[in-house]
Order: structure tokens, then sequence, then C-alpha cells
């Protein structure tokens, strides 16, 4: 079994469509690369809107953090903003500990991420 | 990791691992005293205690610069006292909370160094104190020593009160090795024990004792799942909860992490436990140079440097040894978070 999944989807909202990228599993070293090639090849695209939904992934770490940290400096650089949706404890805990949560708006849930 | 693509073409993704290669961190220059003044205060009764911080902190105060204590809980009562209505002008922290795990305490420090940025400030750091267990009090040794390395270009003030009736003399011995002055019996003076350039005391750097026989040993390569799995079991059957449980596995993983990034040999896990703690020691050949390694909080958006941050801001112990042969983390969480008797 894979240890992490990522599904993408341009999701059609009342206002403008968003790209949705949705984790599952575990995202660590052995994987982020994968994880790299894949946020890059959205964040290329230019979407307005990118959400990470955090809430299938069980474990997180640094590596994944900063794989998304660097989507996060691309989507800045476009004009694009990237968020995060539903993380469980371990990974919230994980973003606050590194003051990621400070830099990249973290939602409880997708809904709340593309609201408004 | 398999990829599905929902509205978009399909694109082949293959799991790859970070390219090795050995930790480049070096040891920082020597630190340049001169801004930084660093004592360490040897004293014998609590009235001398009382008088002698209460002192210190009041002179600061008469000058307007900030302040900020880190104590046992005991001796904040004291300091109170002795500084009545002055006391609102100082920040206090209990020590045995900020810095259970002495690690803490640098980055704490730097915050209200970093708060209070162009002016002298004067912190009053009290780490050790005769109850604490070798294990910690080595630690709390090691942040002594580093206070020189970490704040050699800031404009402080720190005293650090050693109870020189109570504590043991090799601990008292390396506090004339951490701290360039001392004040004992009233008078302040220069530390003949402090080595220049910087040195850690090598009492923080002996061997660490082996693990206990019927301790559980895990080789790994490339598997952290499996790490990560075998961590959560022996933390859950040890009776750690589960919210310290999942953040013993994040310590371990990102250790392990490590040797596949840094390596290109197996790591090993060892885990024991008894009923005060859980164990984790993670082995491996990469060599960690940078004595200050995890005790700097990351810029947020910094590319590494994360790892050993969150391995220490975790755990409530972290003992680490690194030489030419390897590194080996020691990473401690005690099963129900004591209150330190201080």
């Amino acid at each position: 079994m894979d240890l992490l999944t990522a599904s993408v989807a341009t999701v059609e909202s009342d206002g403008e469509p968003y790209t949705l990228v949705k984790l599952v599993g575990e995202a660590d070293v052995t994987n982020c690369a994968s994880l790299r090639d894949v946020l890059e090849a959205e964040v290329a695209k230019l979407p307005r809107t990118l959400v990470i939904d955090l809430s299938g992934l069980r474990f997180m770490d640094s590596s994944a953090l900063h794989v998304i940290l660097r989507a996060n400096r691309s989507m800045d650089r476009e004009g694009g903003v990237l968020s995060l949706a539903g993380p469980r404890e371990p990974v919230a805990k994980m973003l606050r500990l590194t003051a990621a949560d400070q830099l990249i708006p973290v939602y409880a849930s997708v809904s709340e991420a593309t609201a408004g | 990791m398999r990829l599905n693509r929902v509205s978009l073409g399909n694109a082949s993704h293959h799991g790859r691992i970070s390219r090795a290669g050995v930790a480049d961190s070096s040891v920082p220059a020597a630190p340049v005293t001169g801004a930084l003044r660093h004592v360490g205060f040897f004293y014998r009764t609590m009235d001398e205690y009382a008088r002698t911080v209460a002192a210190f902190l009041r002179a600061g105060i008469a000058v307007g610069e900030p302040a900020f204590a880190a104590v046992p809980p005991g001796k904040l009562g004291v300091i109170m006292d002795a500084l009545g209505s002055d006391a609102r002008h100082i920040g206090f922290a209990d020590m045995t909370l900020l810095g259970r795990n002495p690690a803490w305490i640098i980055p704490r420090v730097r915050e209200f160094t970093g708060r209070h940025a162009g002016r002298r400030v004067r912190y009053l750091d009290e780490p050790i104190w005769a109850s604490r267990n070798a294990a910690e009090l080595r630690e709390a040794t090691r942040h002594e020593a580093l206070i020189n390395l970490a704040f050699a270009a800031a404009d402080a003030e720190i005293l650090c009160p050693y109870d020189a009736a109570e504590l043991d003399p090799a601990i008292l011995a390396d506090a004339r090795r951490t701290h360039p002055a001392l004040l004992t019996e009233g008078r302040l003076g220069v530390s003949p024990g402090y080595a220049v350039p910087f040195r850690i005391p090598s009492s923080c750097s002996l061997p660490l004792s082996p693990p206990p026989r019927g301790a559980m040993f895990h080789p790994y390569r490339s598997n952290l799942s499996e790490v990560r799995a075998l961590v959560l079991e022996h933390a859950r059957a040890a009776g750690l909860p589960e919210a310290r449980a999942n953040d013993l596995v994040l310590a371990v993983s990102e250790v392990a992490a490590n040797t596949l990034r840094h390596t290109q040999s197996d790591g090993t896990l060892t885990i024991w436990h008894d009923r005060a703690e859980i164990v984790c020691e993670v082995r491996d050949k990469g060599i960690i140079t940078d004595p200050l390694a995890g005790r700097r909080r990351p810029p947020q958006d910094a590319n590494g440097g994360h790892g050993l941050w969150l391995v220490h801001q975790v755990c409530d112990l972290v003992e680490l040894r690194s030489d030419t042969s390897g590194t080996t983390v020691r990473m401690h969480m005690a099963i129900r978070p004591r209150i330190l008797p201080a």
C-alpha cells in the first residue's frame, strides 16, 4: 500500500474555481520529492486559490512541511493563496511548533478554507 | 506515493529519497565577551539569595532595563517578597515548566531579548537545583555553557544562582567552567575555571549509559512508517497519553529522517521504558557539530532546521552525543509529566 496518496481536483464553486489537493496517508522524507512534483505542477498552472486538504494525513514531518512552504512561496510570488484544511491534531501541532500556521492560513475544513 | 488525478491528465511520480550527504553545520566562532555579562552566583542561605537577587533585579529597574526571572516555584515567592512593589516590573516564569527540557530556555530568552532589541536586558536564570536527576543536570549545565555562545553578542546581564550548600561539588565545579564571572560570598570576580575559547564541560559529553537489557532494538533504512508504528505501539503500551505518544513519534521520525538525508547506512532505534519514562534512542553514522542545533527557532520560511527544533520542542529531555563515529539521540518522555520538587 502506498504511504501517501495525492488526489488533485479543480473544483467549481460559487465564486472562482479552486485547486484542491487531498493528501491521504503519511508524508515524510521518503515521499516528499513526489509531493513536491505534484504541488509544483499545480502551482505552475497559476490557480488563484490552492487548498491542501490534510484531513486524511496521519503524519507529516518537516521535509513535507518544507515542500508545502516552498509551494506557498511560489503561490505568493504569483499572487495566489495557498491554504491548509482540516489537519488532525498531530499535524496541527507540528504546524504550530514551526509557526508555519502564522505563514499559511490553516482552516478546520475545506469548506471553511474556500468560504468567502 | 500514488497520485490520483481527478480532473487532470495522468503523470507518473516515483518516490525518491533525498540525496545523501553529511551534516554541514560547523562550530561557530568563539564568543567575544563584552556586552554579555554571565555570572554564576553561589549562595549559602536564602537570606543571601533574596538580598542578592533583589539587588540584581532592582539595579535593572533603576535604569529602566527590562528584566525576566525564570526560577523554581519555591523561589518565586522569595523574590517577590524581597522586591515588594518592585516585583511588578519583572516578568516571572516557573523554571520547572519553562526549563523542564533545558533546551527550551535559550529560545525563550531569545524571545525576551528580541522583544527588547536595542536595549540592555537582565535575566535571572536558575535551571539547576539539587533534586534534578543526573541527565537533567547534565543538560542544564550544557545550557549554561551554551548561554555564552547563544548570547555572545547580546547586551545582557545574566545571573545564575547555585545553592552552594546543597549542590554536588561536581555541579559547582562545572558552574565555574560555564560562567565567565562568579559572585561568591558577596564578591564578584573572574572565574578562573572558565575556558576561552568556548567549551562545553566534558561532564556533559560523558558516554550515555547502555540501554537496559530487554530494550527493543530495531534497525531501519528507509521504512520510517514502520519506525513510527513501533514508537506509537510502545508509547501506548508504556501508558503515555495519546498526544504525547504522537509527540514522541514525531521526534523519533525527524531524527530517523536525518539518517536517510545525511548517511548511506542503516540507523538503529532502541526503545525502553520504566514506570517513570519511555526512552527512544536513535543511532546513525551522521555527524552533528553545531552545539546549538535545535535551540534556535528556525525562521518560519526556513528550508531546514525544523527537525531538531521539533525534537527538542516535543520531548521532556533530549541527550545528544556526536563524534566522528556517528550520532546518538536519546529522547525522554515522562509517562506522567511530573512536577519537579524544587
